[in-house]
């Protein structure tokens, strides 16, 4: 365990020290002004329009941040070689990989949770959001960019290719929001094989057609049941993401 | 972690996501399938917030964008009169997110009771759509009634009806106005003076301060005139 | 399997081989990085390893390391069979260039290897200030590895190689680029750990400075062993320069350069 928080201890610092991370934040807050000014024109639903404009602002640079820095994780430091003098240490493969991502998962996490006190400030100012639910829709993001920054990380050590790697998270992302779509021509295919591929692929692909708390959450009929599935899923599929990530990385030669 | 560890860990993580997901899909909100958003110049822009899982925000932007039409501001239908393409802009919002209460009922309330409009075919398919999706709002079945009694030529119920939503917090400030004119038109001016000065008096109607304005001190002299005929 | 006789030994090749295989295009090309190594090097010695660029000196010493695993034959490390996570906490690496985060500051860097090397909480922060300070940087403790300069870098390096007091400490090149002073400390040092038990393999192909520390030395050429040594040999009939010459073959596609 020490040794896992050593590994998130120093990415954590490496990651917020980074330029990067403050101009993700910084752009952020600009986006959350933007939202507060296009607001304004939504009349009656003012509120609403800054609840759900600062929320996809405060997802979309989480997940632009988790792809960005989990993509280059281990490849970067791969190609400048501190992996090197990380590996020779009684450390086991699967605890750098952990601390490395979990480590990143706090830096991007930090930053939103930053944008969304922030957010949540603005929109309380407004008369808004004064129950539970905030934070419900807050968690999804985050629970959402926790399974694109597993996926990315498996990702760019199975292709190793940085650019690949992104491409394909960014196609996973939005494959991911039509797994209803999926499932629905599956059920409705006449063909056995397209059927089962159809049906594979919306499985292995994220299932955020179903895990989207901020799409959902005027309806105000989320319960408790499906926020607990929810959080058992984005545990289950990080777990996945990330042993895969140790099969690859345990045959890996420096 | 040896690689077999590592696999057979990772099999275990993703039964867990299997078997999570089978009440999580179960339990999530179904939303209308891409394929009913309304084939209108905007469609990229739908789909493209559909596809990145953001519907509540791109409901909003087309709500903005039906307020900018209904105010005269939005140029992408050619050719366009009037309210022509309402009911589609209205369902760009609600088959994004069905939730989205006001953005039916504000079309309605323009298809079924707007001056020059006069659409109430096209408005009680509206509601009827908000209806089916979302049967537990109440203001759909009370707009439904008043359409019915329009028709009829009821309008005493359908005046008691509509008043009877006017401080629901779900009714739009246009239909606010609307009901002020309706009153106006049956000669009703202390109950439409009454409307336009509540309006004033709230900034969720903001918006129509402006009218309210313009509105008050015409209906205080109609009022005035009308009291000095009686003597 | 290692034997009683590796408990005696801190490195054993056995036989070990190492090829590359890169396959590119459906051709699959295959890199010999080692061939059928038998080395043994003994605990308290200090052993040089020499070769020519490409001679598979790196690929040796990753294979000790656990970042290689060998195509044919084992390796053992202080008694144990490599790769071993555990054995890890007894070695300490000095890589040919400092490959270290430079966001961190030394002492953040440092902390980090102790906490990996296992040194306990309790005395963690105490060693990574002495150790800095024994290496000449501790002035420098606080400020960014982006700051410091190669010196100082190789320096911080060498500091995360010994702050756990390891048995075996390897050394890959290090004196390339170095002044003749910064020369004379590393000597110092290799020396010093020598006189304190410590087993050293130090790789180069600076034979002048391998003469002046080493005990044994092995030469390798084209992944090979080609010859193994004594002090008392090089310092008898065959002088290491000659017996390094003769024992090398160029596999890094560069001819002589003709006097004609």
């Amino acid at each position: 365990m020490e040794t896992i928080k050593a590994v998130f201890d120093y990415t954590l610092r490496e990651h917020i020290r980074h330029k990067v991370w403050l101009s993700g934040a910084l752009f952020g807050l600009v986006l959350l002004t933007g939202g507060l000014v296009a607001s304004a024109l939504a009349q009656e639903e003012r509120v609403r329009m800054l609840l759900d404009l600062g929320l996809a602002a405060i997802e979309t640079i989480g997940l632009v941040s988790v792809v960005f820095l989990t993509v280059h994780l281990i490849l970067q430091e791969i190609e400048s070689r501190a992996v090197f003098l990380i590996l020779t240490h009684p450390i086991r493969r699967s605890h750098y990989l952990l601390g490395r991502f979990l480590g990143t998962l706090a830096a991007v996490g930090a930053g939103m949770a930053a944008m969304g006190l922030v957010h949540w400030a603005l929109v309380r100012l407004l008369g808004g959001a004064g129950d539970g639910s905030y934070l419900l829709a807050w968690s999804c993001s985050f629970g959402k960019v926790a399974v694109m920054g597993a996926l990315s990380l498996l990702l760019s050590l199975t292709l190793t290719s940085e650019a690949a790697a992104m491409a394909f998270a960014v196609f996973l992302w939005v494959l991911g929001h039509f797994t209803a779509e999926m499932r629905f021509l599956a059920e409705r295919s006449g063909n056995p094989l397209t059927r089962a591929a159809l049906t594979a692929i919306s499985h292995a692909v994220p299932d955020f057609a179903h895990f989207n708390a901020r799409d959902a959450w005027h309806a105000g009929d989320l319960s408790v049941g499906w926020a607990a599935a929810a959080a058992l899923y984005v545990l289950g599929y990080c777990a996945a993401c990330l042993a895969l990530s140790v099969q690859v990385f345990e045959q890996k030669e420096f | 972690m040896r690689p077999t560890r590592a696999l057979a860990a990772a099999a275990c993580a993703a039964a867990l996501a299997l078997a999570a997901d089978v009440p999580m899909s179960a339990l999530a909100r179904s939303f209308p399938p891409l394929s009913e958003l309304p084939r209108t110049p905007l469609i990229f822009q739908d789909v493209a917030f559909a596809s990145a899982g953001l519907r509540a925000a791109g409901a909003d932007l087309a709500w903005v964008q039906m307020l900018q039409y209904a105010a005269d501001g939005l140029d992408v239908f050619p050719g366009d009169s009037g309210y022509d393409h309402i009911k589609e802009l209205s369902q760009r919002v609600t088959r994004l997110d069905p939730s989205f209460h006001r953005a039916y009922l504000y079309a309605a309330g323009i298809l079924g009771w707007f001056h020059g409009v006069d659409r109430p075919n096209e408005a009680l398919d509206i509601l009827l759509e908000a209806r089916r999706l979302d049967p537990g709002q109440k203001l759909y079945g009370l707009y439904i009634a008043g359409l019915a009694y329009k028709k009829k030529g009821d309008s005493e119920r359908m005046v008691a009806l509509l008043d009877s939503a006017y401080d629901d917090p779900q009714t739009s400030s246009i239909m606010r106005t609307i009901l002020a004119n309706i009153h106006q038109e049956r000669g009703e001016y202390d109950k439409a003076l009454a409307i336009w000065e509540d309006i004033l008096e709230h900034d969720r109607d903001k918006t129509e301060h402006g009218r309210a304005r313009v509105q008050i001190p015409k209906l205080e002299k109609l009022i005035r005139e009308r009291a000095s005929k009686r003597q | 399997m290692p034997g009683p006789a590796d408990a005696a030994s801190a490195v054993v090749f056995r036989g070990a081989g190492k090829v590359y295989r890169r396959s590119h295009l459906g051709r699959v090309t295959e890199t010999v990085g080692l061939a059928g190594l038998n080395l043994e090097i003994r605990r308290g010695e200090v052993f040089g390893l020499l070769g020519l660029n490409g001679s598979g000196k790196t690929t040796a010493i990753k294979l000790l390391m656990g970042l290689h695993l060998p195509t044919t034959g084992d390796v053992s490390v202080l008694g144990r069979r490599v790769p071993d996570v555990e054995v890890l906490a007894r070695i300490g690496y000095a890589p040919e260039a400092a490959y270290l985060n430079r966001a961190l500051t030394g002492r953040e860097n440092l902390r980090l290897f102790a906490t990996l090397s296992r040194i306990p909480g309790a005395e963690r922060e105490a060693r990574v200030a002495r150790m800095m300070d024994r290496v000449g940087l501790g002035h420098a403790i606080d400020k960014r590895l982006a700051e410091y300069s190669k010196g100082m870098l190789q320096r911080a390096s060498l500091a995360q190689a010994l702050i756990h007091d390891p048995e075996l400490v390897i050394m890959d090149e290090p004196i390339t680029g170095l002044d003749p002073l910064a020369i004379k400390e590393v000597r110092a040092l290799i020396l010093w750990l020598k006189g304190k038990g410590k087993t050293v393999l130090f790789a180069s192909h600076d034979i002048s400075e391998v003469e002046k520390v080493c005990d044994r030395i092995a030469i390798l050429s084209g992944g090979r062993l080609a010859r193994a040594m004594t002090q008392d040999e090089w310092r008898g009939k065959d002088s290491l320069e000659a017996a390094f010459a003769s024992s090398v073959t160029r596999t890094d596609g560069v001819g002589e350069i003709r006097l004609d």
